[in-house]
């Protein structure tokens, strides 16, 4: 069991609609994925789940494990951050650390001490009485005390400043990431993540539009860029993707001719981001 | 067992304003009664005249007779703004216990920990039987002593002795734990409101008290409604069970001296006749262990096995 998740056929409907439709997907262990989808494509709905926090239909496996049966059994090596601002209001910090010291076997107290040191947030203040990017930092400092092999952040960073939102993935890399473990990323911040990903996959309308490793998109996608006069050349060889940008054309293309195309203008790789685009507008895959 | 505790204590860190600081308000207002009637006395009375010959009465009074109704004021009367107070801090902590979180949605919090749903339900269900009945009788007991300690002292400086006037005879462990017992008995006879309770807070979508309390009214009101159509009489109906099982209960809910000087200290209300009404642990002991408890208890489990289905589900969309 190299997979940290195997999914087959997964489905999820909600009273007529197809949140998610009939998914496969094989995450192994060591991959930081980006999860990436128009709002209502279904990654909440995927992700709670591989969580054990909503039935399914077809076959779902994470760790081994059947999540909604064994949720309980399964957060022993997952952890997860559902949405911002899901820690309860009324308590106070020193009993939310030691209550998941009580709770959870892989806590570590001195770690998530370490990660608050570099906070405002301190032991005896109440949630509420913390502002909305403290609250988040002090989740992460508690799930980043947690020794899981499964770490999901669904919409992480929401609400932080753009210095906090480096320093935590700065973090997540360096202190906390490593061959053992697997991270799953949604965000609407592409642009923020794209540098620590390992896999890539989108989704659109319940069903997997792309899933591959950030190497195959180096290796497979090739954005061109050319001046109008060589726009219908580079056309002809047909783009997944066009855009204009400053009077000049942007070309997106999969496994293409490098030679030919280089001939025509300027080669890049593309951006997650343009090639979200690309893939929503039902260019590429 | 680590986890339930865990549990357990998030529960009461979470309560605590009604667990511990709304007992301790009732036990500070006794006291603060106690030394005002006193001083009350002091200010009207030249040096305690009357309060003095009260107590020369009282110490003249057979003791048989003062103790009886000294224990009966310590178990019956004392306590029973206590219970009351109680009763309703258990019924709105059960009505919230499942439905908090899932309004200001930290139950994804609590589902990102290793502790299962039943496990969680355990920890609740156990706050509102013990943890909370436990720390209402710790202070009760306590604001008794206090109390005790405080009319000692007067009783002593108007040259009487406290020992036997009072101390010696009301046999208050025999009315602390009688208090005790009849809490914890309560917890048990109460399952099937406790379940229903914990059933409206795991579905309610808001309001929890309008959903605890329009279905069981409105099956009553049919009940006797169709009831009346068919036959013209009015026969038993839900309200009736639930008055019967209220007035049933194990708690002491009334003292009563019947005109005379024995002070007739009762489990629940004496209307009903199904089970005896004197406060003693065999009559406890025979409402846990008759059908009526039974019966209880299948309700119950039916309730927090409901309750239990839907918490799993609490987080489906």
């Amino acid at each position: 069991m190299n997979n940290v998740i195997e999914a087959h056929g997964l489905t999820k409907r909600y009273k007529g609609t197809v949140a998610v439709d009939n998914i496969d997907l094989q995450i192994p262990s060591g991959r930081i994925v980006g999860l990436i989808g128009p709002n209502g494509a279904g990654k909440t709905t995927a992700l709670k789940a591989i969580l054990g926090l909503a039935n399914y239909e077809g076959e779902l496996s994470v760790l081994g494990k059947n999540p909604a049966k064994d949720r309980a059994a399964l957060m022993e090596d997952v952890c997860f951050i559902a949405d911002v601002a899901v820690l309860p209001r009324w308590i106070r910090v020193w009993q939310l650390i030691e209550l998941t010291e009580n709770i959870h076997p892989r806590f570590s107290r001195e770690k998530c001490l370490q990660y608050l040191q570099s906070t405002k947030v301190t032991l005896d203040q109440k949630v509420k009485q913390l502002s909305k990017g403290m609250v988040v930092q002090l989740h992460l400092a508690i799930v980043m005390a947690i020794d899981v092999k499964l770490l999901v952040l669904d919409e992480p960073t929401l609400g932080l400043d753009i210095l906090f939102r480096k320093k935590f993935y700065t973090n997540l890399l360096n202190d906390y990431f490593d061959e053992e473990r697997t991270i799953i990323i949604t965000t609407h911040q592409v642009e923020e993540i794209e540098h620590i990903l390992s896999d890539l996959i989108f989704i659109q309308d319940g069903r997997i539009a792309l899933d591959c490793s950030m190497e195959e998109v180096q290796e497979s996608y090739i954005e061109l860029i050319v001046a109008p006069d060589k726009a219908a050349a580079a056309r002809d060889l047909q783009p997944l993707y066009e855009r204009e940008l400053f009077g000049r054309f942007i070309f997106l293309y999969k496994n293409s001719n490098r030679e030919q195309l280089k001939s025509l203008g300027e080669l890049h790789t593309p951006s997650v981001a343009d090639l979200f685009v690309a893939t929503m507008s039902g260019g590429a895959a | 067992m680590n986890r339930l505790m865990a549990l357990i204590k998030r529960e009461y860190w979470e309560n605590k304003g009604a667990f511990r600081t709304t007992p301790m308000v009732i036990g500070g207002i006794y006291i603060l009664l106690s030394l005002m009637f006193i001083i009350t006395f002091n200010h009207f009375d030249n040096e305690f005249q009357s309060l003095k010959e009260l107590t020369r009465f009282l110490s003249q009074t057979e003791v048989g007779l003062r103790s009886d109704i000294i224990y009966g004021v310590s178990v019956g009367v004392f306590p029973s703004l206590f219970t009351l107070v109680l009763a309703f801090v258990v019924f709105f902590y059960l009505l919230g216990s499942l439905y908090d979180d899932r309004k200001d949605r930290s139950i994804l919090f609590w589902k990102s920990l290793p502790a299962s749903d039943t496990l969680t339900m355990g920890s609740k269900l156990l706050s509102a039987m013990v943890v909370a009945p436990f720390i209402f009788w710790v202070i009760y007991v306590l604001t008794h002593i206090v109390i005790m300690l405080i009319f000692s002292v007067v009783v002593l400086s108007l040259g009487e002795n406290p020992w036997t006037l009072f101390l010696s005879i009301g046999n208050p462990f025999k009315a602390w734990s009688m208090v005790l017992m009849s809490y914890l008995a309560q917890s048990i006879w109460a399952l099937p409101l406790y379940g229903w309770l914990m059933l409206v807070s795991s579905f309610a979508p808001r309001i929890p008290l309008l959903f605890a309390v329009m279905p069981p009214v409105v099956f009553a009101v049919l009940q006797i409604w169709i009831e009346f159509l068919q036959t013209f009489t009015l026969k038993k109906n839900l309200f009736g069970v639930i008055g019967d099982w209220f007035a049933n209960s194990p708690l002491i809910l009334s003292a009563d001296n019947h005109g005379n000087d024995k002070l007739e200290i009762s489990l629940g209300v004496p209307l009903t006749e199904t089970f005896g009404h004197e406060a003693t642990l065999g009559n406890m002991l025979d409402r846990l262990f008759s059908t009526h408890m039974l019966i209880g208890l299948a309700v119950a489990a039916v309730f927090l096995g409901a309750a239990l289905w839907l918490r799993r589900r609490a987080t489906e969309s």
